[in-house]
């Protein structure tokens, strides 16, 4: 075990950039498509002559910006279309399984073609969890960002909420929007789910030029984790985040402790974002392999494993003064016996 | 003896030199002499026809394209038959509405034009009362004070309204009619001229954020320890025990 967890503990160590790195890729490609897609419109109505200056500016920003990745842009950008909620890459359709699961929900009818482009997040949501929280979703950056502008507000003496709620919440959520698209017959779900939110408002900003009602929404919710739980919508409220740890409730890749390195040092549960307990093999369906975790274990005790369960609490890590304690206390009885 | 068959050549030659020239392969020429007349008059032909091209190209280059390559282009003004600037399709109460704004870029001071087209979702049945449309200017700090543009009848089932703008800006298009006794009102954007996509929220927005995730980059190992700290500080983590998990 110990030359498995040194064989790759430099990869692992180092995944939590590769995620900030992944997280901003998205969401910069999710800021840039509906700027993509206006300057499709203006390729494609031959219009330079016609743009007024600021429009020129983002048709040649935009120029600039894809020239090197296509040929002809007004056919070759359409392989980028879409937001994470539903989207197309590369000619594939992808959507988010809360939209498939929305869509079932308030048309009740099975609408294959739709619902098979959530097969591939579903299938890699079995298997990896909830790792579109951590890895994917738009939103993460910001709340992330969030999280470390409430860090530097309490290094200027201002302090940030700490509170604590019951996380089944998310799940009544969950439910109480299913039904609501039930009744509705919309996807109401699409209105309280950030991703979402964020890549329409990204589209109204370039489309109309101003912002919907939602950035008001997604503006308060970075106001409540701010104000009242470090991460708090995505732990207590988010229905895509519900319906992702659900579905990866028995995921197969998943962060475990190799007791025998821990030292207990505490820094894996105090750094997790969804406030689980690392330290006490308590990572649960809620884990989004986000990987910070490892990034800050000082030991590497942290690893990914394949396994459907988790590991029941292993009790202290063996290199910490207390499992020495617990062990010098336990040794002449043991002798005894 | 034949006589080549060239114009410009017509030698005698050998009646076993066949004095045809092909024209798909013209170095076939056996006379000699007219090998070279008709290569020179092929090069010649070719920079001719080259010449034309280019010049036609040349030609051509400035042309408003309205359909290249099977491309629709925009409408260029307000009486254009081609796609518009935008089109929005919403449905409201027992209407399905449909909007579009003419030319593709409105201008200030250039004539715009508005259709509108209002069907029942049941029955199919166009709108046929009065349509006034009013417009005000968009943006959180922007006057909301509305002005009536005009009152429309429909007129081969649309509602077309024309308008022209003085200043560049977003504003608000709204349509209100009423139908069944049920007042509808519907609001839609129109850019005019020189207006940005993002705005000066916008910009704001996007300095605040990469300042923080320059922050959140520089100072990582920093705001780790800090979290590390708040966190114990807080003295959470003896709240959190292996089975609290939110599991359902």
């Amino acid at each position: 075990m110990v030359e498995y967890r040194n064989q790759f503990a430099l990869i692992w160590r180092h995944l939590n950039k590769v995620r900030w790195l992944i997280l901003s890729l998205v969401f910069s490609l999710l800021v840039l498509l509906p700027f993509v897609h206006v300057y499709q419109t203006y390729l494609a109505a031959h219009a330079y002559d016609l743009l007024a200056p600021g429009e020129r500016q983002l048709y040649d920003v935009m120029e600039a910006l894809t020239a090197p990745f296509v040929d002809d842009p007004a056919e070759d950008l359409d392989a980028l279309k879409g937001s994470t909620w539903s989207g197309r890459l590369f000619g594939l359709k992808l959507s988010d399984p809360l939209a498939a699961a929305s869509q079932l929900a308030a048309g009740l009818t099975f609408y294959s073609p739709f619902l098979l482009t959530a097969l591939i997040p579903l299938l890699a949501t079995l298997v990896l969890g909830r790792f579109y929280c951590g890895w994917l979703c738009p939103a993460t950056l910001l709340y992330e960002l969030n999280t470390n502008l409430g860090i530097l507000l309490n290094w200027f003496g201002l302090r940030t909420g700490m509170r604590r709620f019951d996380r089944r919440l998310k799940y009544a959520v969950l439910a109480l929007g299913l039904v609501a698209c039930t009744v509705s017959g919309s996807v109401l779900v699409a209105t309280v789910y950030p991703p979402a939110i964020l890549g329409r408002e990204f589209y109204y900003a370039a489309a109309h030029g101003g912002l919907g009602v939602g950035a008001l929404f997604f503006l308060a919710t970075l106001l409540f984790d701010l104000l009242v739980s470090r991460r708090a919508f995505c732990r207590y409220l988010c229905p895509g985040g519900a319906l992702y740890s659900i579905l990866g409730r028995y995921r197969v890749l998943r962060i475990q402790r190799d007791v025998s390195a821990c030292n207990d040092c505490t820094k894996c549960s105090a750094i997790c974002e969804f406030d689980l307990n690392p330290l006490r093999d308590g990572f649960g369906q809620e884990c989004n392999n986000c990987t910070a975790c490892i990034a800050v274990c000082p030991t590497n005790a942290l690893s990914f494993r394949w396994r459907v369960t988790d590991i029941p609490n292993q009790g202290s890590g063996h290199l910490s003064p207390r499992y020495r304690r617990e062990q010098q206390s336990q040794g002449p009885t043991r002798g005894e016996a | 003896m034949q006589r080549c068959k060239l114009l410009k050549c017509a030698s005698a030659v050998a009646a076993n030199n066949t004095p045809f020239i092909d024209r798909e392969e013209k170095a076939r020429t056996l006379c000699g002499k007219c090998m070279t007349i008709v290569l020179t008059d092929a090069r010649v032909a070719q920079v001719t026809k080259l010449i034309i091209v280019v010049a036609m190209l040349g030609w051509c280059a400035p042309t408003p394209a309205h359909h290249v390559l099977g491309r629709p282009a925009y409408s260029l003004n307000e009486d254009s038959n081609t796609p518009p600037s935008m089109q929005v399709e919403v449905q409201i109460g027992e209407y399905l509405i449909s909007y579009m704004v003419f030319p593709a870029f409105p201008r200030p001071n250039v004539p715009g034009r508005i259709n509108l087209y209002a069907y029942h979702l049941d029955t199919d049945e166009p709108l046929t009362g009065k349509v006034t449309f009013k417009v005000r200017e968009d943006g959180w700090f922007a006057d909301s004070e509305e002005e009536v543009i005009g009152t429309q009848l429909p007129d081969d089932n649309v509602y077309r309204q024309g308008f022209v703008f003085k200043e560049d800006g977003n504003y608000i298009i709204t349509a209100a009619f009423e139908a069944d006794n049920t007042p509808y009102l519907v609001d839609f954007p129109l850019p005019v001229g020189n207006t940005t996509p993002i705005g000066l929220l916008g910009v704001v927005i996007a300095i605040l954020g990469a300042v923080l995730l320059g922050v959140s980059i520089a100072q990582r190992k920093r705001l780790a320890r800090a979290k590390v700290r708040t966190a114990r500080q807080a003295d959470t983590l003896d709240a959190r025990s292996s089975n609290d998990m939110g599991e359902l």
